[in-house]
């Protein structure tokens, strides 16, 4: 016992006691139910199974079922769709935000901390208000898109299933931007000013001094919010539900929201629990290009 | 751990014969009403009939019931008394979680099961058993403003009584320049648009596990002819009843299909002349149909007091006559309702109650309602042709009824 406290006391059993908390909190918290989700996976699971661990075990059954689902291929691709457009805008509207406020004119912070709104809101009622918005007979959306003669009918946007997903995209893009600027703000923030002095000084124009200094030096800051950028757009699924439900017909349906209606609307929880698992592999893919970009970051 | 469970329970036991004549019961009851609905004013009226009875009501989201009543029932956790939606009652049944009340209802002199509406009664009915005593019904009908028949130049005493005349009632009656459409109902991709959909199908001879007909054809092409043709909003495939209905009330619609729940909000917003009729039938003398909603108080299985429960629940059904005024659901069984509220739509709402068809029951209900959901889906977006969309749907219903 004694000693067990001493070696607490000297810090090597101190450092070796932090690695065991740290990486006890991830096994219960994380590594857990990744594995305990995986399971399920492989076996025949409804809403009465779900407390025992003796459940019939059928291999890789719900993964053949669930990709030959006629639903997959669209989901996949309204995914695919989602992710990149969202990352995308996100990335180039917060990025030119960024360097916006970064010239510094009068009330710039103050300006930059309004935009933060969006993202102080919780997502259920950014999709409740966005619903306001884009409602296909009452919206705002479409008495100001009419008022200024740019349509003459309405536009269906959450019901006509050639547009909802795109709505769903916007009201992403607007939610992910505030996050996008802060962090590329902070990583403009810490280029030293002497580069572009020196830069300037040696007569290399603004679109010079941005491809080679700002650019080069953002390489991590950008690699981190387009990774994180991928992954909270993954995550999304109040958007969804306050705005299309996955509809019209699975038009803006996505791999997260239809991986929760498999366990929760139709019970199917180890279907569910695929579309999950396949998703997970892709966002440790995603964490892993994340970890090397920040591994590489720049000292100046 | 079981075991000490086991001693303690031996131990009240004991303790409880000791003291048998001062034994309170205690019943969990589950609901999906708030404070002031029917479950709660109804267990305190039923705790001062019987003192040593004491019901704790706990409120469960709708939308969490199922889920929550699974996780209790596998963890042992789960409540004596429960309400469940109709459709919901196979699951639960199939299972063997539900206690059978077919022997107490004989003995039962306050219950009797053939006064219970057939639609009710087979909500409530698994192989041969009878798992719960509804508390009330609802059904769907159509509302129309009255007013704007006549501005329209139709009779409000003549509503639509087939497909046609609701087809031409709605073209007449819809108004792009003032932003009004003829109707409103929901095509929404939830029960809901199964619940409103089903009826249709049945008119024509369907049923859920025979949906690929022509007659389901037919129906589906009806719903998106009002779609295409403007004569109802497109935003119909994302909007619940209740937020179509709420189009009706405003003005924007002339008429809509709904049920019962509608009437204490419609008498506050709706100012103008709304009635209801029977859900218009194919073609003259065709078959009618229509949904069939509400929920059923169950007995769990596993409850500690079985014959308290059924006690409760006798009391429950009892009150049968008072659901349409107080509570806004139809009673589920022939009674007497004196002097009801708003008499001519409740009129209407106890007719069609007589035509009212339950959902399944099957215990994959879910599935089945999802794979109808996708064909009016994809058939309203004009993704696919009704008569593919309903194959596909048939192919995936005979797959779980196959299981």
């Amino acid at each position: 016992m004694a000693h067990f406290w001493s070696s607490i006391r000297d810090s090597r059993g101190f450092d070796a006691l932090l690695v065991w908390l740290a990486l006890g909190y991830l096994t219960v918290f994380s590594a857990f139910p990744l594995v305990y989700n995986f399971v399920i996976s492989l076996q025949t699971v409804d809403l009465f199974s779900l407390a025992s661990f003796d459940r019939p075990f059928v291999g890789l059954e719900n993964y053949r079922e669930v990709l030959s689902d006629p639903v997959a291929g669209t989901v996949l691709w309204n995914t695919i769709r989602f992710v990149v457009l969202s990352v995308v805008f996100q990335l180039l509207i917060g990025f030119g935000l960024a360097l916006f406020f970064q010239q510094d004119f009068p009330g710039s912070s103050y300006l930059r901390g309004l935009f933060l709104a969006g993202w102080i809101m919780p997502a259920l009622v950014v999709g409740a208000v966005w619903s306001w918005i884009l409602a296909g007979d009452f919206g705002v959306l479409n008495y100001v898109l009419r008022s200024f003669g740019l349509i003459d009918e309405n536009i269906f946007w959450l019901s006509d299933h050639q547009v909802s997903l795109y709505s769903v995209i916007i009201a992403n893009i607007w939610l992910g931007v505030p996050f996008n600027m802060i962090l590329l703000s902070v990583g403009l923030a810490s280029i030293p000013q002497d580069l572009y002095e020196a830069a300037e000084l040696d007569g290399a124009g603004a679109w010079q001094r941005f491809y080679t200094i700002t650019l080069p030096l953002m390489r991590a800051p950008l690699g981190a919010v387009v990774s994180l950028g991928i992954i909270f757009t993954l995550q999304q699924f109040d958007l969804f539900a306050a705005l299309t439900q996955g509809g019209p017909s699975n038009a803006s349906n996505v791999a997260q929201y239809w991986s929760w209606q498999l366990s929760f609307q139709t019970y199917q929880i180890s279907r569910g629990s695929v579309v999950s698992v396949l998703m997970i592999v892709f966002v440790i893919g995603v964490a892993a290009i994340y970890t090397r970009s920040t591994r590489y970051e720049q000292n100046y | 751990m079981k075991s000490t469970i086991l001693a303690f329970a031996a131990a009240g036991l004991l303790a409880s014969t000791a003291m048998a004549s001062a034994e309170q019961v205690t019943l969990d009851l589950w609901t999906i009403d708030d404070p002031g609905e029917y479950h709660y004013v109804l267990a305190e009226e039923f705790m001062e009939e019987h003192p040593d009875i004491t019901v704790n009501v706990r409120t469960v989201q709708f939308r969490d019931m199922v889920n929550d009543l699974a996780r209790a029932v596998a963890t042992g956790n789960g409540p004596d008394i429960t309400y469940i939606d109709n459709p919901e009652v196979a699951l639960f049944a199939s299972r063997g979680l539900l206690l059978d009340l077919t022997p107490y209802i004989e003995k039962s002199e306050v219950v009797n099961a053939e006064d219970i509406y057939p639609g009710p009664l087979a909500s409530v009915t698994w192989d041969g058993g009878i798992y719960g005593l509804p508390r009330g019904a609802n059904t769907i009908a159509l509302y129309y403003n009255a007013d704007k028949f006549r501005e329209a130049g139709l009779d409000p005493d003549n509503p639509p009584k087939t497909w046609d005349e609701l087809y031409q009632a709605a073209k007449v009656l819809t108004k792009p320049e003032e932003n009004a459409y003829g109707i409103a109902f929901s095509a929404v991709a939830t029960e809901e648009g199964t619940f409103q959909f089903l009826p249709w199908l049945q008119m024509t001879g369907g049923d859920y596990d025979n949906v690929a007909t022509e007659g389901g054809a037919r129906a589906l092409n009806f719903w998106k002819r009002l779609l295409d043709e403007g004569l109802a909003s497109p935003d119909t495939l994302i909007r619940s009843q209740w937020d179509s209905t709420g189009t009706f009330n405003t003005g924007s619609a002339a008429m809509a299909i709904s049920g019962p729940w509608e009437l204490p909000r419609m008498s506050e917003e709706a100012e103008f002349d709304y009635r209801a009729a029977l859900l218009p039938i194919p073609e003259e003398g065709a078959e009618r149909a229509s949904a069939l909603g509400e929920g059923d108080n169950v007995i769990l299985a596993n409850s500690d007091n079985p014959e308290e429960a059924f006690l409760f629940l006798e009391f429950l059904y009892e009150q049968m006559p008072r659901v349409w005024n107080e509570f806004g659901y139809l009673p589920a069984s022939r009674v007497e309702v004196n002097d009801p509220k708003t008499p001519t739509i409740y009129a209407v709402f106890e007719e069609s109650m007589k035509y009212a068809r339950n959902r399944g029951p099957h215990p994959e209900w879910p599935r089945i309602s999802k794979a109808v959901q996708e064909a009016i889906q994809s058939t309203l977006t004009g993704q696919t042709d009704a008569g593919t969309a309903l194959e596909t749907a048939q192919q995936k219903i005979d797959g779980v009824l196959g299981e």
